[in-house]
Order: structure tokens, then C-alpha cells, then sequence
């Protein structure tokens, strides 16, 4: 089925907001949508949201022989799948361009960048090694697969965890995982992906581009890397003409980004791993009985609703908050959209101050803030040649934003301040 | 640009298993390369323009042992999907393809996989950077791209065969695209790499470029480098690119000047 | 435009008792689900001295008659409108075109005659460039890939391709044609669009007093918003989309916020 065509008006308007350093869904150029990370029951299966885009990434693992090449290495499989259910413009079967470019992506992003440690994968030299196959699965599209899936992948594999094998003389032994405790994947680091997209022949320069500025924009650049600062891979499409210095300013941005979503990463796995010990029942199954599923997933309105509060507020310069006592209009109407998010958390321990997800509690809001403000400053002591480069970065990336931030914390700081502030503001 | 030197190879490097290669000595403490070359060094490249009769343009590229073909239809009106017709420009149609013989190891190499289809959108988005397609609304050009020997730097001996061949065909471009790839080593980063280094392990990037307003038309890199690297490592991919859009404009002036002497001027 | 001749494909009139039109009076404004069914049949106790006559019920989208009965084959909620029409309120959320409803299309190839204009339906539909006031074989409309155009339905049935046009009977422009210039087009559900069209709507009396704007409203679930400025587009356009899910109240109380910090 074909998409619905872009109408000029759209291209038009789009173009004339970006150039305003406005965003449909009134985020900052630098801003991400809200993320979150959730696990499937089973170890290794993850679902991300980047807002609206929705992707699941299911890690397993099987005995195989090795190539001929590399006789004790262990095999690593990537498979980006585009269901027809993400999107009416994906077709079955047929390798789109999009599909390959992904898949390729992906594999340059988490294979050549040699995160995981393959030799720990050789179970018998030459003879049995463990294939590990990701298979990503984009569940709803609205722009900026690539980050998506990157981050999807990387978290169900850190997620994953492979049976224990025994050999005694020729004989290999698979255990259960009641006979022995499985075993997790050895991974060196974690490269994330973070995608640029540039408009006006490279004039602009947006942040997780959402569907609709996807199709608008000239091209797309690519930067994966990880908390380290290593470029694992980079790699530019649509035709557009970069120059070098936009190049170096997208891996200076990247390299922020990227620390912000590896922290969430190790914070959910870190999380997921706690609410498994209590023993507690979770993951995608578990949510249905309680109504986490939306049935009607119409439109995250809370998304919409804070950024128009968070808008109305910068026409008047930030003046005034509303008021604090005016409760969460995201309450959802029964039978319309909307079932269950915003509701007492009851998912476990997994959720709680996950990510950047307005619909917690007020007092997990807090926490959070206050978790995000000493993330910073930790961050801050570590790499302080960062922030001393970034700090040029702010004054240029944010012209108009009244600078609210201390000089000294980064733009990474700037950014979360924004978060959070949109988080109080709804409340 | 001084020190981008050609020089012919020094042997016909070419190893038969891409095994372990982390015990070779990639850079010598001297500053040579295995095949001989300093670092910023490019191969030696040779090329020939209009190399066939039926083509619209074609060209011949030689860089070190990698060798490839391109040729270009076009633009002629767009076949197969008429879904494909952009009212507002041509639509530029790659096809990448290796030779069976072109790699030490001889095998079918089918149409369609990941890598090959890649390639050719690698290549369709450089061409479309770089080719004024504006110019021919509703209609379609063909490239198509053959690597007959494969030493290392595949895409850039691609693009810049191709390059040729547009030019050839006397379609417009905004300037010449060249491609070079660098890779990473010892602190050092080692202009067009060959097989032998490239398989070494060595963290790589291709860079295209349109040299005279140094616009990049596509950026790849594979591979572990650190942040701070990268502004070197890009520095060291555009002087690479400038030299070898100085060799391609000799061989375009020498062409020309061939073709006029033949057409009695 | 009333809701009532809101996607009336299958709209058809039944003869019957004023017996069925009480017990369907008795369900509006209650959820009803396919399969259920009201009886045409005959009261037992027919009063003698009271001649009843047989009343016409006309029935809307998501109704269907059989035989004597009057089967429901949409889920929704049952709405009513004087004098007898009743019919379906769902969720849907695929356009299906109606004759005479005025959407928003999008013209996506230019071929000969005709223009072909994508309005979210399971097919493009035709627009003639006839069809334009003022338009003659030599003087054509000025219309590009890509434009918006606010047009209404003349042939809209299952069996035949959907034609538009961009002039009322009496070849009036009638506020259709190609617009769009400087506004954002967005979708909400196409039950806001009903209910934005609903005469007395809330939605809209609710937005008015917040900014000035020109909305245009396609019953294919398409608006069309432009404000003095992108900023207040954007806040249109997202307070638009939220409404969706929003009870009266709430949606009061968010109007109210923006109004406060804007205004």
C-alpha cells in the first residue's frame, strides 16, 4: 500500500518551523523524543520507544559450525525487519532499499565495531560455536528507525543470556537453565547510533528526526558510537553535501547523546535485573492483565499536551508556571486511546524512573530530577574536556533559549534542565 | 597536495586468507606501508575514458591493482516501475558487481546481497549529490559498475570510474566526485588502502568528495577510532580526494584533446 | 454540516411500527455492537381506537435493514436526530468517501484531463480541471503535485472510481479549491472531525477564544490550520490533536492553561 503523499504545504511549513527553531512536537534542534526501554519476559527480547516509533529486538542463540575462516569465533546474526505493521509504505518480502540500509547499518554498527566478544562464543574449535541472531522487529514507525533499532539491539544483547554449555571429551552438554544459571554475553562496549538529519542543504540540523521531518529532510547522517567517544561507525545518506565542520559538530553532539542513552540503557537493565531477583513477574506478557497495553494507541496525547504547555510557556519567556495544583489532564476517557498509561505503576520495579516518561508519579518526578542532576554532575567530573567543548556548542546550538544553565555544566545539562522542566510544568 | 605522490606498487601485494593479520607490521618504523608507500601516498592511478562503442559513456580506472569498469546510459526516459519518475529531476539508477576472478578467492557472487546492494546505494547517493539531475526532469541515468580486480578501496575506484563515465557521457555534474579511503594506524592515518590493509583490521573510512568547495557527497567509516581522531582522519581523506581529482582531470584534458585531434580541429 | 449525512453509504429508509422506533430511541446514546438487532415486528397490543401509523426511520451509516429486522453492523454509539434518523457514531479510522461530503485532498499526479488526488480513502478519486470555477479548456486552473485541494464528492459508491469537484451545483467556488499556502495539514480521527462540524461545537467555540485562526476541516479526517505565526499553528495544531482524548472538561482546563500563558 502506498504511503500518503507529502503535500507541499506540509514541506513548506515544516521547512519554515525548522528554520524558526520550531519542531512539530515542540522539542529543542537537539532534543530527543521520549525513550523508553522496556523488556519482554524472556531474557534478551526488548522493545524501545522513541516517542511514537516503536521497534523489538529479540536476541537468541543456537549451536552451529564456524566459518571456515574463523574456526573459534562464534557467529553474530543481524536481521532488521520492516513489517508491513510499522508502516503502509513497508512491503512484505521484497528487500526494500530502507531495509538494506538499515540491516547494513546495524551490522556495521555492532558487528565491525567488534562489541562483543565473539571468541568467548567458540564452544568446540572448529566444530560448534554459538550462532547469537538479533532479529529486529520495527513495531510502529514515525521516523529515526536507525537509533531505534541500534539501541534495541544493544540492549537485548547486554539482555541476553545464553545457556551454559559443559564438554566432557567429545560430548557437549547443553544445561537448562534450572541446572545451570545462564550465562550473559561478553560485551566490550556498547556503540549507540544517533542519527542527524539535515535540511536546506545541510543550513539545519535536527536531532531523532521524526517520520514526517524524515521526509522532508536533504539527507541523514549516522554516527554511532559509545560512552568511550569511539566512533564505531559513521556513515551518511540522501544526497546531501556535508562539510567537515558540520561533521565534527554532529560527533560532538553525538558523543553527548550517546552518554545520556547508554546511562538509561545500563539504568533499565539495571533495574530489570533488580525487579528479576524480587522475584517479581515482568515483562510484555505480564502487562496485558493490567492494562498497560493500549488498545487504542491513538495518540500519546501527554506527549502533545506537555509540549503545548511547555510551548505556551515560551511565548511568554518562561514567566510563569502554571499553576501546580491543576491536575494531569492525561487521564484517559475509558474506551477511547490511552488505556493505563498514567495509572498507579504497577509494572514492578522494572518502570520506575526509567527514562524521561512524564507520566510517573511526583515524587518519582523528583527523584528522577535529582538523579539526573547528580548524573550530571558525575559526568561532568569525569570528562571535563567534553564539557569544556561543549560549551562553545551551547551558545551556538541554542541562540534564543534564554542560557538558564550554568556555563560550566554542557549542553547535555541544558537539554535535561528543558526535560525536566516540561516534566514539572505538566504537573 | 605536495605530498601525494604516485608511484607505481611495489609487487603485487595480495594475500590469500584474510586470516589474523594483527602480527603484520602494518606501518615500519622507517614510515613505509607494506607495499612501500609513505602514508599519505596514494597508489598510482591510470585511467581511460570511452573505452566502449555502445555506452553513452564509459571509463577505465586502474588505482594500484584494484581495477573496475563503469558505464552510463542515459538519461533516457525512465523504464521498468514508472513509480520511480521524479517530475522534478532524473532518478539515477547503480548497479554494483564484482567479477568472479576478481578476488583472490573465485566465486559466484550473485546480484542482490546486502553488501553489493549497498554498494550501489552508496553509489546512486554519491552520483546523486554530485549530478546536476535537476537538469533532466522525468527521465533516469544508468550507471553501472564493475570491479574486475579487487585490492582494497572498492568504493572509491567505483566512484571514481564512474566520475569519468558521467563525464564521458557529458552529463553535468557540479564538480568531479572523488573517493579515497583512509585508515587508522599508529597515530597515523594511511591514505587509499589496499587489501592487505584494509582486512589488517584497520579502522577504515571512505569519504567521497567534490573537491573544489570541499562538500563531502558521502562519509563512511567502520570500525573502532576515537572522537579525537576523526578531524585528522577526514583531513587526511579530502587531500586524497584533491589528488586524485587532479589525476582524473588530466586524464579528462588529455581525452578531450585526443578526441579533438581525431575529429580533424 | 450535520453528522447526519456523515458517511452515508448505506443509508436507507425502513418502513415499520413506532414500536422499533421507541426501542431504538430508548438505546441512543447507549454502545451498540454489530450483531445487535432491533425487531420490526408488531407490538401485540395494538390499541384499537388509536390509529397508528407507520413512521419511516431513516438509518445511517453502521445500520443495515434485513428483512424485518434492523441489524447494527458497526460498533459505536447509537446517536439520533429529529425527526427519525438514527445512526452509527464509531471509531473508525479509514475514510470511506460519502456523496457530498467536502474533504481535503491531496493532488498527486497530473495526467491529461484529470488530476488524481489522494483523500485517505482505499483509492485515489478524480478531479476533473473542469471542475474549478472559472475554469475552461483554455483557462486552466493553476494546480501543482503536491497542493491541497478542499473539495466535495459528486460520485462516491463502492463500484466506481470517486470523482470530486471544487464548485457547488451552481459552479461556485464556494470556498473550494487549492489552498494551503503557509498552514499545516495534520489528521486527527474522523470522529473529531464530526464532532468539530457538529453545529455547536465545542471543540471549535472552545478554540476560538483562544487564537485567531483559519482551520479547514475535510471530513477524510484532515485539517488544515493557519495562525499569525508557526508557534501558534503548532499550538493549534497540537491541542487539535489531543483533543481526541480528552473529556470536555479536561480539554476546557487545557485551553484555559494555554489561553493563561499566551494570552
Amino acid at each position: 500500500m502506498k504511503d500518503t503523499p507529502l503535500s507541499n504545504c506540509e514541506r513548506d511549513f515544516l521547512l519554515k518551523a525548522i528554520e524558526e527553531k520550531k519542531r512539530l512536537d515542540g522539542r529543542q534542534t537537539y532534543d530527543y523524543r521520549k525513550m523508553k526501554i522496556t523488556f519482554g519476559t524472556d531474557y534478551g527480547c526488548c522493545f524501545v520507544d522513541l516517542g511514537k516509533t516503536r521497534v523489538m529486538a529479540q536476541v537468541s542463540g543456537e549451536l552451529v559450525a564456524p566459518k571456515e575462516n574463523r574456526p573459534n569465533e562464534g557467529i553474530m546474526f543481524f536481521n532488521i525487519e520492516l513489517s508491513p505493521m510499522a508502516s503502509p509504505a513497508f512491503e512484505q518480502g521484497r528487500q526494500s532499499e530502507l531495509s538494506v540500509k538499515l540491516n547494513r547499518q546495524l551490522e556495521r554498527c555492532l558487528r565491525n565495531s567488534k562489541c562483543i566478544d565473539t571468541e568467548s562464543l567458540c564452544v568446540v574449535s572448529g566444530e560448534k560455536v554459538w550462532q547469537i541472531r538479533v532479529d529486529v522487529h520495527m513495531l510502529n514507525h514515525d521516523g529515526n528507525l536507525m537509533d531505534a533499532a541500534s539501541i534495541a539491539a544493544i540492549t537485548a544483547l547486554c539482555h541476553f543470556r545464553r545457556p551454559d554449555v559443559g564438554i566432557q571429551g567429545d560430548e557437549v552438554t547443553v544445561y537448562t537453565p534450572e541446572e545451570r544459571d545462564p550465562i550473559p554475553l561478553s560485551i566490550y562496549h556498547m556503540p549507540v547510533s544517533v542519527s542527524f538529519s539535515f535540511f536546506q542543504q545541510g543550513t539545519y540540523l535536527l536531532v531523532d528526526p521524526c517520520e514526517r521531518e524524515e521526509r522532508v529532510m536533504d539527507g541523514l547522517l549516522m554516527i554511532a558510537m559509545n560512552k568511550h567517544r569511539e566512533i564505531c561507525s559513521i556513515q551518511s545518506s540522501g544526497g546531501i553535501m556535508l562539510l567537515k565542520e558540520q561533521v565534527m559538530r554532529c560527533s560532538k553532539i553525538a558523543s553527548v547523546k550517546v552518554s545520556e542513552i547508554t546511562e538509561l540503557i545500563s539504568k533499565a537493565l539495571e533495574n530489570d535485573k533488580r525487579a528479576r531477583k524480587a522475584g517479581g513477574r515482568c515483562g510484555f506478557a505480564e502487562s496485558m492483565p493490567q492494562e498497560r497495553i493500549t488498545a487504542l494507541k491513538m495518540d500519546k496525547t501527554s506527549v502533545e499536551m506537555t509540549d503545548v504547555s511547555d510551548r505556551a510557556n515560551d511565548i511568554v519567556q518562561k514567566s510563569e508556571a502554571p499553576p501546580q495544583t491543576v491536575p494531569s489532564p492525561v487521564v484517559p476517557i475509558p474506551g477511547v486511546g490511552q488505556v493505563g498509561q498514567g495509572l498507579q505503576n504497577t509494572w514492578g520495579l522494572e518502570d520506575d524512573e526509567e527514562e524521561e516518561n512524564g507520566e510517573e508519579q511526583d515524587e518519582k518526578i523528583t527523584e528522577m530530577e535529582e538523579e539526573q542532576h547528580e548524573k550530571e554532575e558525575s559526568r561532568g567530573g569525569d570528562v571535563v574536556e567534553i564539557s569544556d567543548s561543549e560549551e562553545e556548542e551551547v551558545v551556538i546550538l541554542h541562540p534564543e533559549t534564554p542560557d538558564k544553565t550554568p556555563k560550566n555544566t554542557g549542553s547535555s545539562f541544558h537539554q535535561k534542565m528543558a526535560a525536566t522542566s516540561k516534566k514539572r510544568q505538566k504537573k | 597536495m605536495g605530498n601525494v605522490v604516485q608511484r607505481q606498487t611495489r609487487g603485487a601485494l595480495r594475500f590469500e586468507v584474510c586470516g589474523n593479520m594483527a602480527g603484520l607490521e602494518l606501518l615500519s618504523d622507517q614510515g613505509y606501508r607494506l607495499d612501500g608507500r609513505k602514508a599519505s601516498e596514494l597508489r598510482k592511478v591510470q585511467a581511460r575514458m570511452g573505452v566502449f562503442a555502445q555506452a553513452d559513456g564509459s571509463a577505465y580506472l586502474e588505482q594500484g591493482n584494484t581495477k573496475a569498469l563503469a558505464v552510463v546510459y542515459g538519461p533516457h526516459e525512465v523504464r521498468g516501475l514508472r513509480s520511480r519518475i521524479r517530475h522534478d529531476r532524473a532518478v539515477i539508477n547503480c548497479q554494483y558487481s564484482m567479477a568472479t576472478f576478481s578476488t583472490a578467492e573465485r566465486k559466484r557472487r550473485p546480484h542482490g546481497d546486502r553488501k553489493s546492494t549497498e554498494m550501489s546505494l552508496h553509489l546512486k547517493q554519491t552520483f546523486e549529490a554530485a549530478v546536476m539531475t535537476q537538469l533532466y526532469p522525468r527521465s533516469q541515468i544508468d550507471i553501472y559498475v564493475k570491479i574486475l580486480q579487487s585490492d582494497g578501496g572498492n568504493y572509491s575506484v567505483c566512484v571514481n570510474a564512474a566520475t569519468l563515465a558521467v563525464i564521458d557521457a557529458g552529463i553535468p555534474m557540479r564538480d568531479y566526485v572523488c573517493a579515497c579511503t583512509v585508515g587508522f594506524v599508529d597515530e597515523t592515518p594511511l591514505t587509499d588502502l589496499c587489501h592487505a590493509e584494509e582486512s589488517g583490521g584497520v579502522s577504515s573510512l571512505a569519504l567521497a568528495l567534490l573537491p573544489r568547495g570541499g562538500q563531502i557527497a558521502l562519509l563512511q567509516m567502520d570500525a573502532r577510532l576515537h572522537q579525537d581522531h576523526l578531524e585528522s582522519l577526514i583531513e587526511a581523506a579530502m587531500t586524497a580526494c584533491k589528488g586524485v581529482s587532479k589525476v582524473l582531470d588530466e586524464v579528462v584534458r588529455q581525452h578531450l584533446q585526443e578526441v579533438s585531434v581525431l575529429s580533424g580541429e | 454540516m450535520g453528522p447526519s449525512n456523515s458517511n452515508n453509504n448505506t443509508c436507507e429508509r425502513s418502513c415499520c411500527r413506532v414500536a422499533m422506533f421507541s426501542g431504538l430511541k430508548e438505546k441512543v446514546g447507549e454502545v451498540l455492537l454489530p450483531g445487535d438487532e432491533f425487531s420490526l415486528e408488531t407490538d401485540d397490543t395494538i390499541s384499537l381506537t388509536e390509529h397508528v401509523k407507520p413512521e419511516k426511520v431513516v438509518c445511517g451509516p453502521g445500520l443495515r435493514r434485513s428483512g424485518d429486522r434492523l441489524l447494527v453492523c458497526k460498533s459505536g454509539v447509537l446517536r439520533h436526530k429529529q425527526p427519525n434518523m438514527f445512526w452509527m457514531d464509531s471509531q473508525q479510522r479509514r475514510y470511506v468517501p460519502a456523496k457530498g461530503e467536502t474533504v481535503i485532498g491531496i493532488v498527486t499526479v497530473k495526467s491529461g484531463d484529470v488530476f488524481k488526488v489522494d483523500f485517505g480513502g482505499s483509492e485515489q478519486a478524480s478531479l476533473s480541471y473542469l471542475a474549478f470555477e472559472g475554469a475552461t479548456k483554455r483557462n486552466r486552473p493553476n494546480v501543482q503535485v503536491g497542493d491541497l485541494v478542499f473539495s466535495q464528492f459528486i460520485i462516491a459508491n463502492k463500484d466506481m472510481e470517486p470523482e470530486l469537484v471544487c464548485m457547488d451545483s451552481s459552479g461556485r467556488a464556494n470556498g473550494m479549491g487549492v489552498f494551503g499556502g503557509g498552514g499545516l495539514l495534520f489528521s486527527v480521527s474522523l470522529g473529531l472531525v464530526r464532532r468539530l462540524l457538529s453545529p455547536h461545537s465545542g471543540v471549535l467555540s472552545d478554540l476560538q477564544q483562544l487564537f485567531p485562526c483559519e482551520l479547514v476541516v475535510g471530513m477524510n479526517g484532515r485539517l488544515w490550520v493557519k495562525s499569525s505565526s508557526v508557534q501558534q499553528t503548532l499550538v493549534i495544531s497540537n491541542l487539535l490533536q489531543s483533543c481526541d482524548t480528552m473529556t470536555a472538561q479536561q480539554r476546557q482546563q487545557l485551553f484555559r492553561r494555554v489561553a493563561q500563558g499566551a494570552l
